[in-house]
């Protein structure tokens, strides 16, 4: 039913929003637990954030790592107290009828607004039945509104997990498209297949021919797949790019492992060293000139 | 809910006053009832342009019947879900009433389906009201599902929009005020919408709110409101644009201020009428912050999309519109 120890994260959930609560939203918001009644779960779903409020919820170290532990690559941190709470309430939902509790959860979906839609993307990974919910997140993945987005892209374990290579690449094209900070998707190299690699070039000489700027992290989702072109397309950006965008074609041709790679680096030594000195890795590219 | 005209309404244009919102410039208003679904971004951007922070977009008719549950459906979900998210990219704050109007009450098989999804939507963030809601043709299922959502408004604690008709207005503002007393509802969470010179002093003097709608060729003109304001105050008036799909104004709310300003209304009472009251009447619902829409500082995480933070004055990148290239 569940792929990790689903009564230990509902022990700690229970927990960090109890300590988050005053006494009085404590007692509203557990009576609303387990309960069996669509209407009543609805209410509850839709009111939360008028009986919680919104703010930052508190939580320790400690019980971050102990969530991370019991389902690694989930975290509840800094997330807000109606998000919290509305994950609270998936929590204790029956998962034992399946196409009762999914049901109930899909309709959630359909009637969600924003915040809503993004506490229930959230809480995908830890939902019961998890193939069950494969095309609920590729329908997520079409939205247009930037937080249901990264809902489902940052620190989601679910996407890597459950995504088949179809609606995995389209989550990535969908990232670079709407300018998502790539480096905070998990997978992103555990995932990277030839054919997202070849829609991403396509991608990055279309860009080329209006003139418009790419995303240098484009290139570390080819680094497996070098070919002839892709040497000739890195080449090119060592050539002309900025800073950045040369740092992300020196780190693909590394990462690549390739024999042209390396040969079409010895021109620039000081990129190969600061990558072999470790001063140099996709989280520390040179910021985007233009954002400067 | 407008757009009943027909061409006849047409007035011969009158001489025009040249357009000067220079004399507003400063000023904030809030628009409590604008279909914005209906608009286009040109009409958002020039709306923030001129001074509007916020606004209320009431459910209504599409302008033709829905024939299913999941239109009502979809067309709820987008007033919280969709077009926030447009309105916010312009910096317009962007609140709704959630309700199944007068028209399509009378399509009794649906609207019981209505009623049923209506407690999905009325709790979610940022719905500030039940509406607009209540007489169109004045018929026995539009009585029935009026009263039927005055008791859900109760329950939920919200205000109430109300649509008045157009045909037999001052008898059908009369009775949708009865019935709201009949059902317990206290005349300060009710804003009775689309007066007009016949029906604001009953309306006032039942210590409901008065809202005007200042709409081309059918309803309020500016002209007109600047006397009614003249004569009544600012106490529990407001004015409203109602922009939609029909010849409508989504900067009715600067124009009129504008023309206020010039014909010698105190800055005070302008802001009453185009900003405070508004607030204050929907505010009873617990959902408006204003420092939501004052204080750029103070956004909520909601409100950040596309990962930028929504500033004032919209974010959406402009195009010159003067120019011919596009790129």
């Amino acid at each position: 039913m569940f792929d990790y120890d689903a009564e230990r994260l509902r022990a700690l959930i229970t927990e960090v929003s109890r300590s988050n609560l005053s006494p009085d939203t404590w007692t509203w918001l557990s009576e609303n637990l387990s309960s069996d009644d669509s209407r009543q779960i609805n209410t509850a779903f839709a009111v939360m954030p008028r009986k919680t409020g919104k703010s930052v919820i508190q939580i320790s170290k400690d019980l971050i790592s102990k969530v991370d532990h019991v389902k690694p690559g989930f975290t509840v941190e800094n997330w807000t107290m109606d998000k919290l709470g509305r994950l609270c309430l998936l929590l204790h939902l029956n998962p034992s009828d399946q196409e009762k509790y999914i049901k109930t959860i899909e309709n959630l979906f359909l009637a969600a607004e924003v915040s809503e839609l993004v506490a229930l993307y959230s809480s995908l990974p830890v939902l019961a039945w998890p193939d069950c919910w494969k095309l609920r997140c590729a329908e997520g993945i079409r939205s247009n509104i930037g937080l249901v987005l990264e809902a489902i892209m940052y620190h989601n374990p679910y996407p890597e997990k459950y995504l088949d290579e179809k609606a995995w690449n389209q989550l990535i094209l969908k990232a670079f498209f709407t300018d998502k900070d790539i480096i905070q998707i998990p997978g992103i190299d555990e995932r990277a297949n030839a054919e997202l690699a070849l829609t991403l070039t396509d991608y990055a000489h279309e860009r080329w021919a209006a003139k418009r700027k790419i995303n240098p992290f484009l290139w570390r989702f080819a680094s497996k797949f070098l070919d002839e072109g892709l040497i000739h397309d890195l080449q090119k950006v060592l050539f002309e790019g900025s800073l950045r965008e040369k740092q992300a074609a020196a780190l693909t041709l590394v990462q690549s492992g390739s024999a042209s790679a390396s040969e079409l680096l010895k021109s620039y030594p000081e990129l190969m060293d600061a990558i072999k000195n470790n001063e140099l890795t996709w989280a520390s590219l040179a910021q985007d000139e233009e954002k400067i | 809910m407008c757009c009943s005209h027909s061409f006849e309404d047409r007035r011969p244009q009158v001489p025009s006053e040249a357009m000067d919102l220079e004399i507003i410039n400063g000023m904030k208003f809030f628009d409590p009832h604008v279909h914005m679904s209906s608009r286009t971004t040109d009409d958002y951007q020039a709306m923030a342009d001129a001074g509007v922070v916020a606004l209320i977009e009431p459910a209504f008719w599409l302008g033709q019947p829905r024939t299913g549950i999941d239109s009502f459906r979809d067309y709820y979900s987008s007033l919280v879900g969709w077009e926030r998210f447009r309105s916010s990219q312009f910096g317009i704050k962007h609140y709704c009433t959630i309700g199944l109007n007068s028209r399509e009450a009378n399509n009794e098989k649906l609207a019981t389906e209505v009623m049923e999804i209506l407690p999905l939507f009325i709790y979610k963030e940022g719905v500030v009201g039940i509406g607009e809601i209540g007489f169109d043709d004045q018929t026995a299922a539009e009585e029935k599902y009026y009263r039927l959502q005055l008791e859900l408004a109760k329950e939920a604690g919200l205000p109430v929009q109300v649509h008045t008709p157009h045909r037999d207005k001052k008898r059908g503002t009369q009775r949708s005020m009865d019935i709201a007393i009949e059902h317990g509802i206290d005349p300060y969470m009710v804003i009775i919408d689309h007066n007009n010179e016949e029906t604001v002093k009953e309306v006032l003097d039942r210590g409901f709110w008065a809202a005007f709608t200042i709409y081309p060729f059918t309803k309020m003109g500016n002209e007109r409101m600047v006397e009614l304001a003249r004569q009544y105050g600012p106490e529990r008036i407001m004015i409203n644009s109602a922009a939609d799909w029909g010849i409508s104004d989504p900067l009715a709310i600067p124009k009129t201020a504008a023309l206020m300003k010039l014909r010698g209304i105190s800055d005070e009472d302008i802001r009453l009428i185009t900003y405070s009251n508004a607030i204050t009447a929907f505010a009873q619902s617990g959902q408006i912050d204003e420092n939501d829409f004052t204080s750029p500082k103070s956004i909520d995480q909601s409100e950040k999309f596309e990962g930028n933070t929504v500033l004032r004055g919209g974010q959406q990148p402009r195009t010159d519109k003067s120019s011919m290239i596009i790129s």
